[in-house]
């Protein structure tokens, strides 16, 4: 039963949904208006029309009267469909106030006037008035004064003797009030309890925000506690990372130190030991200052240093750094730069990096290929876009890896770490480098054909044409491995 | 056989850097902060000198400037080390006075370079990118 019922509310609800269009759905007082007004319209006529209809069993002589007031209180149905078409609500409730004021007072002037048994419904106006239209003052005086005007109207015909009063018999006189203040009542009663209803779930909805609301600010807090260890995080990586570098830098040179008497003196063992010292140290070097560079972007405390850069000469101390890892696994590296690019205003110690980084990878994964450097500039939205391409032709990688590949501590399959090495910390610092520099890197990749890696840095439009440098002359376009060096260059093992 | 004074406060550093300038066939004398930097580039009268920048109570950039305020010894070329890439370091080193600039820890070829072309050519300032 009680099912059933819910059941019914329900549907009753989703009625009264239908009616209300979406700009007063939007507003939650304006809803709730509109609800009520809704509920009212709604159930209204089948009450009101009680009162018609008990007067056609009580009135011995049913006449227009009758038929007026029918129609009249039929006519509320229509107001829903009025507000659904996208009538002006309030316009609309005062239309509905109206119409129920004649109702009231038609029914009073022609069944007994002012001891009418139908006097009973002139308490619904300022209810129905005050739930229709809320609190403004404004809107309750035009109530009062349409009631004014319409009371004057009919006291107007009544004084003027237009009367066209219907004589009922006392016992049906009796039977009518009943019914009238029976349904009366209802009809009160109902829109107050659906008042109820409201006000109440309008406090649940308080609670429901205020408990929201403890919670949000519980979230903000372990926010900020989160926020407050990352930056400790942070900063005791970026201490133990310096701490590091001191003892390391020793290990290293040291051993460069013996590595270098050990090659004079002709000592192949020594050699082929010291260089494994050397190589590791190295290793670990970069790894650490990845550790560092990572943690200062993370506690917020990289800063970009700009100054005007010569792109073919970063380029070329870069490619020349990295000619003999080049040479060693038979590839050959080719740079084209193309004329307009010259100097550019960026920061030179972050492009290096992110442009080192991706050539070690593109000679760590190439073998007797080719490693094509190309620089170019684009037009972008503020001033140019500095694009740096290297693209490989060595294992390339697989799809479902691409997506991963700026991760922290990813190297490709677990399988390539073995065998190629890497820390896995490269590539993620990287893209935070570009990202830093308000740009971004881009990969396209063919597994056994090649990697290509894009690095676009937004570059501010030049000052003056001082920097700019005859870079093709430079570089030409058929440039090959090493077109920077004027001198033999010389084999380091730093 | 050129002199380099070698002004570096780690000693580790201050070690492996003046073995392997020596063993390149420099003659190098230590000096193991700011002040005693600029007493030793008058009495020692060295052909380049080297400039950590981050030394103690006297920076590097104090000790160029001083040593670049004698007239004695206003002419000696001088090197800024220092420990990062960065172009305020770059822009200050030219502001005092060095004839160069590198970082550490060092790339020994290049900072030979680099030594080489500022013995070739004391007066003049290059400054790498």
């Amino acid at each position: 039963m009680k099912r059933v019922l819910s059941e019914i509310i329900l549907k009753f609800d989703g009625l009264v949904n239908y009616f209300i269009p979406e700009t007063i759905a939007a507003d939650r007082d304006a809803r709730n208006r509109a609800h009520v007004f809704l509920i009212s319209h709604i159930l209204g006529p089948f009450i009101g029309n009680v009162v018609p209809a008990a007067l056609f069993v009580f009135d011995p002589h049913p006449n227009f009267a009758v038929v007026v007031l029918a129609i009249s209180i039929t006519s509320f149905w229509v107001f829903p469909f009025a507000l659904r078409a996208g009538a002006p609500y309030n316009p609309l409730a005062l239309v509905s106030i109206q119409n129920l004021i004649f109702c009231i007072l038609w029914s009073c002037y022609f069944y007994g006037g002012v001891t009418s048994p139908t006097v009973a419904w002139v308490l619904t106006i300022p209810i129905l008035a005050f739930f229709y239209l809320g609190s403004s003052t404004k809107l309750r005086l035009i109530v009062i004064a349409m009631f004014v005007v319409n009371l004057a109207i009919f006291c107007g015909f009544y004084v003027f003797s237009y009367s066209a009063k219907t004589e009922l018999p006392v016992a049906a006189m009796q039977g009518l009030g009943l019914v009238s203040t029976i349904a009366a009542s209802l009809y009160v009663t109902m829109m107050a309890v659906y008042y109820a209803k409201i006000q109440a779930s309008q406090a649940d909805l308080e609670s429901e925000m205020r408990k929201h609301m403890i919670v949000a600010s519980e979230l903000r807090s372990a926010t900020e506690e989160a926020e407050r260890a990352g930056a400790a995080k942070a900063e005791f990586l970026a201490r133990m990372s310096h701490e590091l570098r001191t003892p390391l830098n020793a290990v290293i040179g040291y051993s460069q130190i013996l590595l270098e008497e050990a090659e004079d003196e002709g000592d192949d063992t020594s050699t082929a030991d010291l260089t494994k010292i050397h190589n590791a140290g190295q290793h670990l070097l970069k790894l650490v200052n990845e550790v560092l560079e990572l943690s200062k972007i993370e506690a917020g405390k990289m800063e970009l240093d700009l100054s005007e850069v010569r792109i073919d000469r970063l380029l070329g101390d870069l490619i020349y750094s990295v000619e003999p890892q080049a040479a060693e696994g038979g590839n050959r590296v080719i740079c084209t730069i193309s004329p307009d690019v010259g100097s550019q205003r960026c920061d030179a110690s972050k492009l290096r990096n992110v442009i080192g980084q991706l050539l070690d990878n593109a000679i760590k994964f190439t073998e007797n290929g080719k490693i094509d450097v190309t620089a170019s500039l684009e037009p972008g939205e503020d001033g140019n876009i500095l694009v740096i391409a290297i693209a490989d032709t060595g294992i390339g990688i697989a799809p479902d890896q691409v997506d991963r590949l700026f991760e922290t501590f990813i190297v490709g399959d677990d399988s390539s770490t073995s065998k190629y090495g890497g820390t896995g910390l490269g590539l993620a610092l990287s893209q935070k480098l570009c990202k830093l520099m308000n740009g971004d890197i881009l990969v396209e990749s063919d597994v056994g054909r090649g990697s290509r890696f894009t690095v676009r840095i937004p570059v501010a439009a030049k000052a003056d044409a001082t920097g700019t440098f005859a870079a093709a002359t430079l570089v030409p376009e058929s440039a090959t491995s090493d077109p920077f060096v004027g001198s033999a260059p010389e084999t380091s093992h730093a | 056989m050129h002199k380099i004074l070698l002004v570096e406060d780690n000693e580790l550093n201050r070690d492996m850097l003046s073995r392997r300038l020596q063993r390149h066939g420099f003659s190098v004398c230590c000096a193991v902060d700011g002040a005693e930097g600029v007493s030793m580039a008058a009495t020692e009268m060295p052909d380049l000198i080297l400039m950590d920048v981050a030394l103690g109570a006297m920076d590097g950039w104090e000790a160029t400037t001083l040593i670049k305020s004698n007239p004695a010894t206003a002419a000696i070329p001088i090197i800024a080390l220092t420990a990062h890439a960065l172009a305020s370091d770059r822009d200050k080193s030219v502001e005092v006075g060095c004839s160069d600039f590198d970082t550490k820890p060092v790339d020994l070829q290049r900072l030979l370079g680099k030594i080489r072309d500022c013995l070739d050519k004391p007066a003049s300032v290059a400054i790498a990118v």
